[in-house]
């Protein structure tokens, strides 16, 4: 199932249009990340809490996106969308021309393996595991063989410059050697996004920084990187930034344009 | 995901189990007890049951193929509590040495064994034997017990007929008596049965059975000289009859019954006054007896794996909320439901299987302490491994099926926001 683009309701801001505006195109296609009019509620005892309110977004490949806001802003509620780790409760969303509000868990899950690499704010490592069994892991759910399984991982670790360190478990780590087997590990299978939460909430400044250098250096080799952050320094490091309030998109604008109205 | 893929998880699993026994010893411990308390009862059993069964069978097959037995009293468990209802046999008239020789003359009989067991002093010297056990015998015994004569000979007809004081000695009565002789040393010398001098003629060397311990000491005399010399009571006769070649089994017998009918004079219309059996009759009713012991005992070891299945539910629902973060980490790296859901079966079931293991061990070693102290050659029986090993998964795969199904069901979302 595809859809034209001129059916996709960008988003207000005329900076989005700049960025993103490429008719013809469709999802699945230059377009990684679609949504239309998505929302999602949850029900928390009785009241229901409307986290997104109809969010429009739409991401090509090779971008690199960041979504920020406040917390309550709805931003961890859409990276779970976008990640195909939860469904709307209206309106779609397409994940490299896959309908990801169509499906039902097991579908889902093969989705996020196909497509997705996760990086967690808390790494979210298997601790008993070592670095090279962590990064392996998206491949024995892929049902990749055990050679060629740890072929791929050793070259991914070798990317993130941790290959000396791959008979380590995560306690033997420093935080930012866990989160770069993290990110080793979301990018063995080669996914269409690098789908970061917070990746820079639990490590010290100087730590952020060599992250977002990983981060950097994958989006100019041509990976699609989508990162949620609550820190606007960290999302400056982005090419495009995604503001949230109130469960909607308040803004949509390139890096510069972001970056001139922070220093004001 | 292909079976072969689940195959391959199935190492990540059983080192997941492992894992998380290490982690806690005490509740795996337990878990782990009630399945190995139900694998090790089995196993137990079933090797000792085992090891009777052989025994059993070598006991009957000692006697022949087409040997029968004429008792006072019938092949079967009952209880007598003396009223004439529950054990109307005791009004039976007692087995004869008559009885012996009118069923003997019978065209296709070859021999008699007339037996009757008793007990009595025995001593050589200084080794004194207060209670030993004395079995007095016709002179073909030898064709109907297991076993070979280690040295000397055995009594003859004769001997038999002239209450000769003559004895044969068991080995281990032999060691008793004369502990620093040979078994060829000791023939000729006289020992004290009672009050009465026997010479010492053979030393046997039984194959021990069930019925018959090799180990137990035991002297055996000439029926005549027991009856007439050490005045055993013969009330309590019991004939192993031996058909001779050729003659099938059930001609034997009706012979036998016949001739003794006449003998004791019964109308048509009675009931036999003595019973005979075959071996294959006293198997079955040993293997009734068996089977019975073997149900209890198979209810128990299934009362033990139902405690170690609870302790399953119990440590695997632990370990589900335990690892829901990592659940949740493996659902967003692509792991499907059915893919957790035998994760935490293949957990479940290797620590059951440990427990079997441990049962096992444990039924392995009682296994050799029965074989090594008593005369039951008790061994496991591969099947009961199988099945041991087989019941431990199913057990481990049955109740674990509950937690694991919780841990699939997880919510990607909620399990990786659990803290």
């Amino acid at each position: 199932m595809t859809a034209d683009v001129r059916d996709i309701p960008l988003s207000t801001t005329g900076e989005l249009q700049a960025v993103v505006g490429n008719v013809g195109a469709v999802p699945g296609q230059d377009w990684v990340i679609v949504t239309r009019g998505i929302t999602r509620d949850y029900d928390m005892g009785g009241e229901v809490v409307r986290a997104l309110r109809g969010v429009d977004l739409a991401v090509r490949r090779n971008e690199y996106v960041a979504i920020m806001g406040p917390s309550g802003s709805g931003k961890s509620t859409l990276m779970n969308l976008v990640g195909c780790l939860d469904t709307p409760t209206s309106g779609e969303n397409w994940l490299n021309g896959s309908l990801g509000s169509d499906m039902k868990d097991d579908a889902l899950a093969r989705v996020r393996n196909r497509e997705i690499g996760f990086v967690f704010q808390t790494f979210n490592l298997l601790p008993r595991a070592t670095a090279l069994h962590n990064v392996e892991l998206p491949l024995v759910y892929a049902g990749v063989g055990s050679a060629e399984r740890k072929k791929r991982a050793v070259e991914a670790l070798e990317r993130v410059q941790l290959k000396d360190r791959m008979d380590h478990r995560p306690n033997e780590l420093s935080g930012g050697q866990r989160q770069r087997v993290a990110i080793a590990r979301a990018l063995v299978k080669q996914p269409a996004i690098l789908l970061a939460d917070e990746p820079t909430g639990n490590l010290d400044s100087a730590t952020s920084e060599e992250i977002m250098r990983v981060f950097e250096e994958l989006a100019a080799a041509g990976q699609t990187v989508i990162m949620v952050t609550h820190e606007s320094e960290i999302a400056a490091h982005a090419r495009r930034v995604v503001v949230l309030r109130d469960g909607r998109i308040s803004s949509d604008e390139r890096r510069e344009h972001f970056v001139k109205r922070l220093e004001k | 995901m292909k079976i072969l893929d689940r195959l391959k998880m199935l190492s990540e699993g059983v080192v997941i189990a492992f894992d998380s026994i290490r982690v806690n010893k005490v509740r795996a411990a337990l878990t782990i007890l009630g399945i190995a308390v139900g694998v090790f009862v089995v196993t137990g059993m079933s090797a000792t049951v085992q090891g009777i069964n052989s025994g059993v069978s070598a006991s009957l097959a000692a006697a022949g193929p087409t040997t029968f037995f004429v008792t006072r009293w019938p092949a079967a468990i009952n209880s007598c509590n003396g009223s004439a209802d529950s054990c109307p046999w005791r009004h039976n008239e007692p087995l004869s040495l008559d009885d012996a020789h009118v069923i003997l003359r019978q065209p296709g009989i070859q021999s008699v064994i007339v037996h009757v067991g008793s007990s009595a002093q025995v001593k050589y010297r200084g080794n004194n034997l207060p209670s030993a056990r004395v079995d007095a015998y016709t002179a073909d015994w030898t064709e109907v017990n297991g076993g070979d004569m280690a040295a000397g000979r055995n009594f003859t007809q004769g001997e038999n007929t002239d209450a000769s004081a003559v004895v044969v000695i068991n080995v281990a009565l032999r060691k008793q008596l004369f502990p620093d002789l040979e078994n060829a040393q000791a023939i000729g010398k006289e020992i004290m049965i009672g009050a009465n001098p026997f010479r010492v003629i053979g030393i046997w060397d039984q194959t021990g059975s069930l019925f018959d311990d090799a180990d137990e000491p035991k002297a055996t005399v000439p029926f005549e000289a027991a009856y007439r010399k050490l005045r055993f009571g013969i009330r309590w006769l019991d004939l192993t009859v031996k058909p001779r070649d050729g003659v099938p089994q059930d001609v034997a017998m009706d012979q036998a019954i016949a001739a003794l009918r006449v003998r004791r004079q019964l109308k048509p219309a009675q009931d036999n006054t003595f019973f005979v059996s075959t071996p294959e009759k006293v198997m079955e009713l040993y293997n009734d007896i068996v089977g019975k012991f073997f149900s209890f005992m198979i209810g128990l070891s299934a009362i033990g794996l139902m405690v170690g299945g609870v302790g399953v539910i119990a440590i695997m629902m632990i370990s589900v909320t335990e690892r829901t973060r990592e659940i949740g980490v493996r659902k967003a790296l692509g792991a499907t439901r059915g893919t957790i859901l035998w994760q935490f079966l293949v957990e479940a079931a290797t620590l059951t299987m440990i427990g079997a293991v441990a049962g096992l061990v444990v039924g392995g070693a009682l296994t050799y302490v029965i074989r090594a102290n008593t005369s039951i050659k008790a061994s496991i029986p591969p099947l009961a491994i199988v099945v041991a090993l087989a019941a431990a998964a199913l057990t481990g795969i049955l109740f674990g099926l509950f937690p694991a199904y919780r841990a699939a069901r997880l919510d990607p979302v909620e399990a990786l926001r659990y803290e």
